[in-house]
């Protein structure tokens, strides 16, 4: 009896489990296709894919704030927004080329608009009226030149992730400096200088950290500061295994090595806290969004955190940042480029990087209230024109890959500078030449 | 001579006089000190699991600027409870932890009845081809899920008849955006088969044969005399799965584009921006993520640790 029992709920709870799934699934609906309808030129449904405005607040601003705008001026376009993360922005990109499923317009980081732009994924924007001269008297050439492939435009500048120098002016004062260095020969000497180890050689303190933030972008960091170039200017082949580069390189590694500035496994690019925010790390090349981390954590220090260039041959100084693209396959391209515009536009490229506390690419916003309110994006603003960025050729994002274990190799001396880049300039050509 | 004197040269005389008696005191304080060890090892080896999950929880009950000192507390100096309520504001977490539930029950049934039916076929009854599609089953254990994701996207794009599109598959966008890609391509895994099989092939034949003489066909014998005595197995399986898939981040993300399709492990990505980490509500809603999970081992325990042993899974 007990057996039937135990036996008919069994059968009755598959069989509900299996309605439940069935329900469910039927009652999803599909996404329909993007069409144009009537009433106006400007009109149809288009779908936006972007990693930034995530979370309830950055939503909020996109859903409740900046489209809201957009529908008063369109009021026959209807957008559908796709929230993505960077880190999984990539599979999301290929998936979506692989299926022919693009998003009409697609935000994505520098360096990345090449490999797209020549596979055809994106519209070409000069043939829509965004030409490069049309963009000079809005942003830095070298800003502009991000969103370039081949002399055309193919995307358009919303907001830059920038890396430089910073300073913990209280330490730095301490050790009797009353100001950051302004050549590599002075951090040195500075790095070495604040660097403060236990008796028993316990690092307690690093007079310069150049291990929280990713490797590649430290290494670029030091490569603009040498002179170099990632490619040759034609981006035939590359140039960071330059003297420059092996210079730079070095000088990190001897940081490690010889100085006994930083140990390795010190700090992280995954760690906590930014070293500089706890007090131990004296100065650093770090991220512009140190500073609302500090608001966060340790408002007190904000007015310790004094910017700099890393100044060697030239400023170092690099960027990155997001972008806007727009698909080549639109269905509804005047829409899609509408879209661009706006989010590209003054308040709402404004909004989007005071809600992510990063810099905004168009010159004209140096003056806003939130640029003034925010010294690192100040500077970072103020020092555009000498920042360099990464990317170049459209393999850009299979070797950016590799940087990493490059720069690693050579910090953990299995490798010396000029090997780990030489074997690393072979891989680019390889991936380059293919 | 006093009692305790006398107690004392009887016990000498007795450990002289018998050493089996002693041998056995010695095998006793032998086995107490190797137990002691033991414990010692489990306990070293049971704090080093603990303590990620502790750091997590603590972690999760500290402000910002607390998070910032170094070296850092062990305690929290003011116990943020508020970090939760923010962390749940900052996603729609409701919405998230239903479809996760969702999705992870889906696939929990789907792999629990599926698998176990394939086992047994490869485990009990002899047909053709039987090796060579278990052969198939281990190779494709083998392959990384990485690579299979544009594949399996492009099946799920292409599924005829679904989502606008026609008997080729052309037309429309097939399960994406819908529940039957969020179920249907986890429903049933390489792994879970294999386990099945080989808790099924562990048990006696004399059941099988005794089943038929009473009259039972295959479907009885697999559900009514094999099937209730792999109970661990059910366990492991059923847990191994529903982990995975609730702890699953990048297929959800890849075939759904609405918001209300969304996983848990897409709302926790909120908090960890390109450059910044916000630890605390990211350590707060992680805790309340694993909630389910713990729950769920500590109801099926028994069964899991003894599916593991049985099978051999580390």
């Amino acid at each position: 009896m007990s057996t039937r029992t135990t036996r008919g709920k069994t059968a009755a709870m598959s069989i509900a489990a299996a309605l439940a799934l069935t329900l469910t699934a039927c009652a999803s609906d599909s996404q329909g296709a993007t069409t144009t309808t009537g009433g106006g030129e400007v009109s149809g449904e288009v779908a936006l894919l972007t990693p930034i405005y995530e979370g309830t607040e950055g939503q909020r601003l996109l859903e409740d704030e900046l489209l809201p705008q957009f529908y008063e001026k369109y009021p026959d376009v209807k957008v559908t927004v796709d929230y993505t993360t960077y880190n999984k922005l990539n599979e999301k990109l290929t998936t979506s080329v692989a299926s022919g499923l693009i998003p009409d317009v697609m935000m994505m980081g520098v360096g990345w608009v090449e490999g797209f732009a020549e596979r055809g994924v994106l519209a070409d924007l000069s043939e829509r009226g965004i030409t490069p001269e049309s963009l000079e008297g809005d942003y830095s050439d070298e800003i502009v030149r991000a969103g370039m492939w081949d002399g055309d435009v193919y995307a358009v500048p919303i907001m830059l992730d920038t890396r430089f120098g910073v300073a913990r002016m209280d330490l730095l004062r301490e050790a009797g400096y009353d100001a950051p260095p302004t050549s590599w020969d002075e951090l040195l000497e500075m790095s070495e200088a604040l660097t403060i180890r236990a008796a028993d050689g316990t690092l307690e303190r690093t007079g310069f950290d150049i291990l929280s933030l990713d490797p590649r972008q430290m290494f670029e960091t030091m490569l603009f500061s040498a002179g170099g170039d990632l490619f040759t200017e034609d981006l035939s082949a590359p140039a960071f295994n330059s003297e420059a580069g092996v210079d730079a390189l070095q000088f990190v590694v001897d940081l490690v090595h010889e100085s006994k500035v930083e140990d390795i496994g010190f700090s992280s690019a995954n760690a906590d806290v930014n070293p500089l925010i706890s007090g131990r790390a004296a100065m650093a090349i770090t991220h512009n969004s140190l500073w609302t981390q500090t608001e966060e954590a340790a408002p007190e220090l904000l007015d310790q955190l004094e910017p700099f260039v890393i100044q060697g041959e030239a400023p170092g100084m690099f960027f990155g940042g997001t972008l806007a693209t727009m698909a080549k396959s639109s269905k509804n391209p005047a829409a899609a480029q509408a879209l661009l515009e706006f989010l590209a536009s003054p308040g709402p490229a404004l909004a989007a990087n005071e809600q992510r506390g990063n810099v905004p690419a168009l010159t004209e916003l140096l003056d806003s209230d939130y640029v003034k309110g925010n010294r690192l994006v100040q500077f970072a603003m103020e020092n555009l024109d000498s920042a360099k960025r990464e990317g170049g050729p459209s393999q850009w994002l299979e070797i950016r890959a590799e940087i990493k274990p490059a720069v690693e190799a050579a910090l953990l001396r299995q490798k010396t500078p000029q090997e780990a880049l030489d074997d690393l300039a072979a891989t680019a050509k390889t991936a380059m030449d293919r | 001579m006093t009692a305790t004197t006398a107690r004392a040269a009887m016990t000498a005389a007795d450990r002289a006089a018998n050493p089996r008696t002693r041998r056995a005191r010695m095998r006793k304080k032998k086995s107490w000190q190797s137990r002691a060890i033991l414990n010692l090892l489990l306990g070293i080896g049971a704090l080093t699991m603990i303590v990620p999950f502790l750091w997590m929880v603590v972690t999760s009950l500290k402000s910002p600027a607390e998070l910032a000192q170094f070296p850092p507390t062990l305690w929290p100096q003011e116990w943020r409870w508020s970090n939760y309520s923010e962390a749940l504001r900052a996603a729609p977490f409701h919405l998230y932890f239903r479809n996760s539930l969702l999705i992870s029950v889906g696939h929990t049934v789907m792999t629990l009845t599926l698998a176990s039916m394939a086992g047994y076929a490869l485990a009990r009854i002899p047909f053709k081809g039987r090796e060579l599609i278990f052969m198939s089953f281990v190779a494709m254990l083998m392959i990384p899920t990485y690579t299979k994701i544009v594949p399996q996207f492009l099946i799920v794009k292409f599924m005829p008849l679904f989502g606008g599109n026609d008997l080729l598959g052309q037309g429309g966008i097939g399960w994406l955006n819908s529940w039957w890609a969020l179920i249907i391509p986890g429903g049933l895994s390489a792994s879970a088969i294999f386990l099945f099989r080989q808790f099924y092939l562990s048990l006696p034949k004399e059941l099988e044969e005794a089943a038929r003489l009473d009259g039972l066909g295959e479907f009885r014998i697999f559900a009514q005399i094999y099937t209730p005595l792999i109970k661990p197995a059910v366990a492991t399986v059923g847990l191994l799965t529903f982990q995975e898939s609730w702890n699953n981040f990048l297929w959800p993300l890849l075939v759904t584009t609405r918001d209300d399709l969304r996983v848990i492990q897409v709302g926790l990505a909120v908090f960890q921006q390109l450059e910044s980490t916000s630890w605390h509500y990211l350590m707060a809603g992680t805790t309340l993520a694993t909630i389910p999970m713990v729950l769920l081992f500590l109801f099926c325990q028994r069964y899991f640790v003894e599916g593991f042993t049985h099978a051999g899974i580390k």
